[in-house]
């Protein structure tokens, strides 16, 4: 059988139904220490003097450490982008918070005692005296002249500008029927994985070996963090990722935390966990999506817009090392997303302020771009008078058009959009929609239906960035039993693509799956690779294994049609055989052939090829461009997936709550692998949108201080909050990878922004409703009804 | 995580309880089904000296009639009120509310009691309670005091417990046949406390009703809406009602829920739509 | 402080002393070394401690170790008796992807076994609400309410 294509449920599913599974916080060796935290209560102060006596005094302390003896004896974090190969300002950030704090919830101090109890009281009694500092939360007002400075040797709150430009914005605007200007307003929210972070340090100076398990989606690099942040090398460190209880980005290194227990357990020599707590999470574990864009467009009667003028202004919180950051160069990268709009000025403004900074969240700054160009789409239909529907398609990039280069240097890939989304609009019957509002109207019943169009890139690679490369590695075994190991660069948090991977190979091999065993996660095992983010896994992960697995196919066909007595280049594998085509009984096992390589490699059949099965390949995206163009720009995604949802809601236009009553989405990421998960990892998508676009919001004060901190205030949306979904997919192969395949993880977060909003304002048409800002609570909804008529409720 | 260090105590009888709760001076806390209390110790919100289950304690659960009154047990947990026939029966309301406490395991665990002590403005049972004119029975080791519902409620999370008390029981007048009755609220999120909820009972004959509305300010405000209603329930009697319960609702204040100016919009639209439901339901 | 506890788990009989300061999960998780009991809020929100306390679904954050002596516990580890013999909703769950990253599964599955105990044919609302005290940040609910569907059928037709 095939199994590329097939739906195939995940490999890890039995043992983690059963609760069999291993992450971080289950692990207990003998003698094991527990780390707490103090952290920062305000969003900007100095710190005067740190009395540490309370807390070394309390019976099973071990250890109290600050950020003097870190700066002392540790790198400030090691940056998972390289700020300077990127034009931006970079920070040193140290594990511990040596002198002054930036938000709230940055390490202060830690303590390790011999139970978690007493490490969290003696934190709490150490005593930090403070001198507090006039923040900065609110990133127009951090670009005003005179703002505290998060960074005062920076001279201003920037972290890094964008200007991209293209055609003649200028004639454009002059020359247009119409314009429109307004904003779009992202808040603050987060992926908030049910598993906190959580690390397991354990050193042993025997061997000089520390090895540190970890809650993260990225062990090679996490390694490398870890040895240039400790000074250390990165042979003395073994990390190891056990499973993972989701990462949607938050999981990516390095926090403070990381480097810190690190530096402890070498100090201490014991084993010490740390575990968050979702409170400290919520405060520190990374920020992400809170922007404003400002846009105002030009078009013609018939709804093409030739003009665009977009103002992103990013609020990424204070500087770290972490990547959260470029989520915001991301927006302003993506713009205009799918559409062909040929006078174009982007501008970028990325704020630092004195909330939790950014990590990458999935979606990583896209969503936002695809979140204006839907809300000036449904805007510019509703100047022109044309369909929503109607407009999107005449702006489009259409199919014959690719590869296409976007204003900020997008190299877009491939895309079918006008067929994505009139299947969308077929499967949710949008023609006949307005018969059903109607009727629905009789009743009383407020129907709206709103189109989202999502773009997005995926197989982030930035230049001389530790992290994000577009490349990765496999190494492929066939044992001399004929059974297959397959060792990963890339991991999972649980979304499957081991499953995946090893459908590549058992395809590649003509092996039953049942012959394969995935091993991930472990840096002295696996063969070098970047792990999982920006939906790599099977773009570079599964590429790679595709390659390794392909020079042992034609090494064991080699063997095998020596075997038959046949050329090499009559034989094909399938279901652990090689045969003669076209005479399929004609053949030899596949074990056989393995048997043959390594027990007979002096034999007739494998004299003449080298021993073992083996092979590691790597496979690097042919889609980036990292020698800057004239204009400095480059091109860091190589794979570009988009999706076209149209969702039906009923809104209660007396509170403003809305409901989603229906909710199909039309998906293409190429050539899809194994097409149940690649579902089943949209439908996880959709709820993080919604979740996103209605539910979720991590709200600071203006002194700083956050308001969400449990998840009885962030609140995430469960099962009755949510539809069920129908799903179809398109299938645009990707020129640029073996397998046709682009990538699929982070899609579906972004269609319910747009969507709802256009769903909303069109149970609302007769009130005129406009939707310009999220989340849509129950009171924002209100108050536009209520603005819309006037204030007067 | 609980950081500090209490004692635990799991008295078997009441008095045991009582007597346990008169020692330790003020600095106990009572734990019921614990679904308020232990996240606010694991938040470091709450750190008594000491907690005091009523787990192990008979006879403080449960539903019995005594009379023309519903002795409900202060450790009846919310599945049972949920499901109770008599209850059921002769307070529909209070099973309409128990619905929507929490979630199937929160409903398990917690208790009518817990909830009314620990009085969250926005809770369930608050408006129910006051709409029902329900009493709640407080004992100590001096004595039993029996309290009003509507003077229970004393501020955001303040009620008139007294240091050596214990909710021991609510006393819930059963509802005439005949009577209406409507619970409902306003959400952002399943299982998340209300952002404005209301209760209503319309009497035999449609001609007297209150609603008590919670989520609107400190405590759950009751308004008697018998004029507004006693000439039929119409489009301008429901004005009525809703610009009565606009006025009640005058110390509402903002939340992340939404400001002052929303909530009260939504005590006006809660007010209408529970007394027009109830009613529809009165004959 | 510690206080000791009798209690029943997974059928065993044990007789310990709690740490006051431990609730039911980090008992569970710690003492016991049942580690399929998983926190994720530490607030009785996301459900992933959720067990079976005599016999009902209850959050093991949100309950003092201490306070239930005497008491009966069913964890995730109780209800297979190995790899190929799962739960039938077990089984559900691994057959029609009612899961991605497990951490949420052990209670979401305890969830789906309570209701389906109580309520043996369950619309897809009444599913929904009945996992309402979990959250799942991976599915999107989808599989998981399809594999309790299933599950569903699988254990009205076992009848």
């Amino acid at each position: 059988m095939k199994y590329i294509g097939t739906g195939m449920t995940s490999l890890t599913n039995r043992q983690l139904a059963a609760g069999k599974g291993t992450f971080v916080a289950d692990y207990k060796p003998e003698g094991m220490l527990h780390m707490a935290v103090l952290r920062s209560p305000y969003a900007s102060a100095r710190i005067r003097s740190i009395d540490t006596k309370a807390a070394e005094q309390m019976p099973g302390v071990v250890y109290v450490i600050t950020g003097q003896e870190v700066a002392a004896n540790m790198n400030p974090i090691f940056e998972a982008y390289d700020t300077a190969a990127m034009g931006a300002k970079g920070v040193k950030w140290y594990a511990l918070v040596p002198e002054r704090v930036r938000f709230v919830g940055e390490c202060v101090a830690a303590v390790v005692a011999e139970d978690k109890w007493t490490a969290r009281a003696a934190a709490d009694a150490i005593e930090v005296d403070y001198e507090e500092l006039q923040p900065v939360t609110d990133p127009e007002k951090a670009m005003e002249p005179g703002a505290p400075l998060v960074e005062p040797e920076w001279g201003d709150n920037i972290l890094v500008t964008r200007d991209f430009r293209s055609g003649d914005p200028d004639k454009a605007f002059a020359e247009a029927d119409g314009t429109i200007s307004g904003v779009v307003k992202q808040h603050r929210y987060t992926g908030a994985a049910i598993e906190p972070r959580a690390y397991l340090a354990n050193y042993d100076p025997y061997q000089d070996l520390l090895t540190f398990h970890a809650s993260t989606q990225n062990p090679h690099p996490m390694r490398v963090f870890l040895a240039e942040t400790l000074g250390i090398p990165e042979t003395s460190i073994r990390v190891i990722q056990p499973h993972v209880g989701g990462g949607f980005g938050l999981k990516i290194p390095t926090f403070q935390e990381e480097p810190l227990l690190a530096y402890l357990a070498r100090k201490l020599q014991r084993p010490i966990r740390f575990v968050a707590e979702r409170t400290e999470d919520l405060l520190a574990g990374g920020h992400a999506r809170e922007e404003r864009l400002y846009y105002e467009v030009a078009y013609k009667k018939d709804g093409t817009v030739t003009g665009l003028r977009a103002k992103v202004i990013a609020d990424v919180g204070a500087p770290s090392a972490l990547c959260g950051w470029g989520q915001s160069f991301v927006t302003s990268y993506c713009i205009p997303t799918c559409y062909k709009i040929p006078n174009n000025r982007v501008q970028l403004f990325s704020v630092v302020t004195n909330k939790c900074p950014w990590n990458a969240y999935r979606g990583y700054g896209k969503e936002a771009a695809s979140f204006m160009m839907d809300r000036i789409m449904d805007n510019v239909a509703r100047e022109t008078g044309l369909d929503r529907a109607e407009v999107r398609l005449r702006n489009y990039i259409q199919p014959h058009e690719f590869p296409y280069s976007q204003v900020s240097g997008a190299m877009l890939d491939s895309g079918d959009y006008p067929k994505a989304l009139r299947k969308v609009l077929d499967m949710i019957d949008y023609e006949n929609f307005p018969a059903m509002q109607a009727a629905a109207r009789k009743e009383g019943r407020y129907l709206g239906i709103g189109i989202g169009q999502e773009l997005t890139p995926e197989g982030c690679s930035m230049p001389r960035s530790t992290l994000l490369g577009g490349w990765d590695g496999c190494t492929v075994r066939v044992n001399p039993s004929g059974q297959v190991t397959i060792l990963t660069g890339v991991t999972s948090p649980g979304s499957g693509n081991e499953t995946a991977i090893a459908q590549i190979v058992a395809d590649e091999l003509g092996v039953s799956i049942d012959h394969i065993k995935v091993i991930q996660g472990d840096t002295d095992t696996c063969p070098y690779g970047l792990g999982n983010y920006s939906s790599r896994s099977i773009i570079m992960g599964g590429s790679a294994a595709k390659v390794a697995a392909n020079e042992l196919r034609e090494k064991m066909l080699k063997v095998a049609s020596k075997l038959l007595e046949v050329a090499p280049d009559d034989v094909d594998a399938e279901d652990d055989k090689f045969f003669l085509k076209g005479a399929p009984t004609r053949f030899v096992t596949f074990k056989e052939v393995a048997s043959t390589v390594y027990r007979d490699c002096h034999g007739k059949a494998a004299f003449d090829v080298e021993p073992g099965l083996e092979a590691t390949r790597y496979f690097k995206h042919p889609n980036v461009y990292h020698q800057p163009d004239t204009q400095g720009r480059f091109s860091s995604y190589p794979s570009w997936p988009n999706q076209a949802v149209a969702i039906i809601v009923e809104v209660d236009p007396e509170t403003g709550k809305f409901k989603i009553v229906r909710y199909c989405a039309v998906h293409d990421s190429g050539v899809v692998i194994n097409p149940l998960l690649a579902e089943a990892n949209l439908h996880g998508g959709f709820v993080q949108g919604i979740g996103g676009a209605a539910f979720e919001h991590l709200v600071y004060d203006e002194s700083g201080q956050l308001l969400t901190t449990t998840f009885m205030d962030y609140t995430c949306p469960t099962a009755v909050d949510v539809p069920s979904f129908e799903v179809a997919h398109q299938e645009t192969p990707s020129p640029f990878t073996p397998l046709g395949t682009k990538g699929v993880g982070e899609s579906g977060v972004t269609g319910p922004l747009g969507g709802l909003c256009s769903a909303i304002e069109n149970a609302l048409a007769d009130r005129n409703v406009r939707l310009t800002e999220l989340p849509l609570t129950p009171s924002r909804v209100w108050e536009a009804i209520s603005a819309a008529q006037g204030g007067n409720r | 995580m609980i950081s500090r260090e209490y004692e635990f105590h799991a008295p078997k009888t009441l008095n045991e309880a009582l007597s346990l709760l008169e020692k330790s001076g003020g600095n106990a806390k009572l734990i019921a089904g614990g679904m308020s209390l232990v996240p606010m110790m694991t938040l470091g919100l709450a750190h008594p000296d000491a907690v005091i289950s009523l787990n192990k304690v008979p006879g403080l659960d449960g539903v019995k009639e005594d009379g023309g009154v519903l002795a409900i047990g202060a450790m009846t947990r919310h599945h049972v009120l949920k499901t109770n026939p008599l209850i059921a029966q002769h307070a529909p309301l209070l099973a309409e509310a128990a619905k929507y406490v929490g979630d199937v395991q929160v409903r398990h665990r917690g208790t009518l009691g817990g909830v009314l002590v620990h009085a969250d403005p926005a809770a369930d049972y608050l408006p129910v309670c006051l709409a029902l004119g329900a009493q709640i029975k407080l004992q100590s080791a001096k004595g039993v005091r029996t309290v009003e519902a509507r003077d229970f409620f004393k501020d955001i999370m303040t009620t008139s417990i007294e240091d050596g008390e214990i909710l021991v029981e609510v006393r819930v007048p059963k509802l005439p046949a005949g009577s209406g009755s409507s619970y409902q609220r306003l959400h952002r999120v399943e299982g998340n406390y209300a952002i404005v909820n209301a209760a209503a009972v319309v009497e035999p004959g449609k001609k007297k009703g209150r609603v008590a509305l919670g989520g609107v300010g400190p405590t759950p405000v009751m308004i008697d809406v018998s004029a507004h209603i006693a000439s039929g329930v119409s489009d301008d009697a429901l004005r009525r009602v809703s610009d009565a319960a606009f006025a009640a609702a005058e110390n509402a204040y903002g939340d992340l829920n939404g400001d002052a100016k929303y909530k009260q919009a939504m005590a006006r639209v809660y007010a209408q739509r529970v007394v027009r439901a109830a009613a529809a339901q009165a004959q | 402080m510690k206080k000791t506890i009798q209690i029943t788990v997974n059928g065993k009989s044990y007789s310990r002393d709690a740490d006051t300061r431990q609730v039911l999960a980090d008992f569970l998780r710690d003492e016991l070394r049942l580690t399929g009991t998983h926190i994720g809020c530490g607030t009785g929100s996301c459900g992933a401690c959720t067990v079976v306390l005599d016999g009902r679904t209850v959050k093991s954050c949100c309950i003092l170790a201490a306070d239930v002596d005497g008491q009966e516990i069913t964890t995730i580890e109780g209800i297979s008796t190995g790899a190929q013999q799962l739960h039938p909703i077990q089984e559900a769950f691994v057959e029609f992807q009612g899961l991605q990253c497990g951490y949420c599964t052990p209670g979401m599955v305890l969830s789906a076994m309570q209701l389906l105990k109580e309520n043996p044919n369950p619309s897809e609302d009444e599913i929904r609400h009945g996992i309402s005290g979990n959250l799942c940040r991976c599915t999107g609910y989808h599989f998981i309410v399809k594999s309790i569907q299933e599950a569903a059928k699988r254990l009205q037709a076992s009848k």
